[in-house]
């Protein structure tokens, strides 16, 4: 059950060569990502080369959003 | 010739003597007397082995106070180094069940991760006494066991109460879940957890009120814990008891008559309940040199309650109280005071230190034994 689109690379026996900046399969979902607008609180989606604003509300102050893994902690 | 008296020392210690011995004394700017003494070969001729009859008919227990959260009471006829063992027992060596682990899937609540994570360790819960006590084990291995490892469950959403009027500014009302509390934590009993820990037995936190975050709408926590048994000597979460802590009996002893307004005085330089007023009685008054005479009737200090005593020593820095009043403690009289965490009873947890001191001594002497062999 993966919840992200982000998989893990896995250097496969005989192919060697690994094109770089290139994720394969995945290349034009990827590099699409999803941020949350600190001004209104939206979510806001960006291309590769698109202006670092939202377009709700036009606020310039956009936030990575937390993992959607699970993370553990010690209660220490 | 008079006949041969045997040498002081060779007498058995008189009653005042032994007080002495028995008491630390407490003076303006010193404490004395603090090293007990009663151990084989200190006074000539008087036999100090340690033995169990002895022990036992010296030994006394009191209770002042026996509740859930608070048992108080006195160990008479010990010695520190056992009443000290107990207190270092309850705090560091009886197992508790406290949350150890955190997996949080999503917090997006004021309130960081790993602080999250520490406020929820500290919250004590309680449970089935037969399964906290005869069925869950330490965890050994990396797999959790039903027998080893509790798992419990926090997912909380803040909402706007639209129910609220929209001048609301109490948050408690303009939102649901605005405080996150103790009482939002789920129990999933696992496997045989359910014979031990279903309806009255279930695993909750003992303070249901505790509060652990607040948050605004929108905002959410969704995370599950896995608790484990350990020991305070680890983590002082697992420690069973809040506090545990003994104080030795205070003795006030005045030596001379303090009388009239110095009486008042006197009394109020204690707590309330340590020192009485009474009426010096004519039988008193006409004693020579008891140092009442002529004062029939007035107030004279007696001390009636030493037990409460904070031992502040505020009577000794008034002039009038010198050399009247002689302060200290006994030496082998141990208040108790433990406040459970709520896991435990308090009474419960005393009896339980006493389990653990004697199975390390069992544990010892099998020690020794290999050694002579
Ligand atoms: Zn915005």
């Amino acid at each position: 059950m993966s919840r992200e689109g982000y998989q893990v690379p896995t250097a496969s026996a005989g192919s060697g060569a690994v094109a770089r900046g290139s994720t394969g399969m995945q290349d034009t979902r990827s590099s699409i990502m999803s941020y949350l607008c600190g001004d209104c609180g939206g979510s806001v989606h960006l291309g590769k080369d698109s202006t670092v604003a939202c377009p709700h509300c036009a606020g310039r102050v956009l936030y990575k959003e937390r993992t959607k893994r699970m993370v553990q902690f010690e209660a220490r | 010739m008079a006949p041969s008296t045997k040498a002081q020392w060779a007498q058995p210690p008189s009653k005042e003597e032994l007080e002495r011995r028995n008491t630390v004394n407490i003076n303006k700017e010193t404490v004395t007397n603090t090293v007990s003494t009663d151990f084989p070969g200190h006074f000539p001729g008087e036999d100090h082995a340690f033995s169990i009859d002895r022990f036992q008919s010296g030994f006394d227990i009191t209770f002042h106070q026996n509740d859930q959260f608070h048992a108080s009471f006195s160990l008479v006829g010990i010695d520190a180094s056992l009443a000290n063992a107990f207190r270092r027992i309850l705090i560091a060596e009886i197992p508790t069940l406290a949350i150890e682990n955190v997996f949080i899937t999503n917090n997006t609540s004021v309130i960081q991760d790993e602080v999250l994570a520490h406020r929820l360790g500290l919250i004590p819960f309680k449970g089935g006494r037969e399964g906290l006590r005869n069925f869950l084990r330490f965890k050994k291995g990396e797999d959790a066991q039903d027998y080893d490892t509790v798992q419990l469950d926090l997912n909380v959403t803040c909402t706007v109460n639209t129910d609220a009027s929209p001048n609301e500014t109490d948050p408690l009302k303009a939102y649901h879940n605005a405080h996150v509390y103790a009482k939002d934590i789920t129990f999933t009993p696992q496997g045989r957890q359910e014979q031990y820990f279903s309806g009255e037995d279930a695993i909750v936190p003992v303070n249901p009120d505790i509060l652990i975050a607040k948050m605004r709408p929108r905002q959410t926590i969704e995370l599950s814990m896995y608790m484990n048994l350990g020991v305070g000597s680890d983590h002082s979460k697992f420690s069973p008891v809040a506090t545990a802590s003994y104080r030795l009996m205070p003795t006030i002893k005045i030596t001379k008559p303090i009388i009239g307004a110095d009486a008042q005085k006197f009394a109020n330089c204690f707590p309330e309940g340590v020192i009485g007023l009474e009426k010096v009685s004519k039988k008193e008054a006409g004693q020579r040199g008891s140092g009442y005479e002529g004062h029939a009737g007035e107030l004279k200090a007696v001390v009636v309650d030493p037990m409460r005593d904070t031992v502040s020593r505020e009577c000794l820095r008034h002039e009038e109280f010198e050399g009247k009043v002689q302060l200290g403690r006994r030496r082998d009289h141990f208040i108790f005071s433990v406040e459970s965490t709520g896991q435990w009873d308090s009474d419960e947890l005393f009896l339980e230190a006493v389990k653990k001191l004697k199975q390390k001594c069992k544990k010892l002497e099998d020690q020794v034994d290999n050694m002579v062999r």
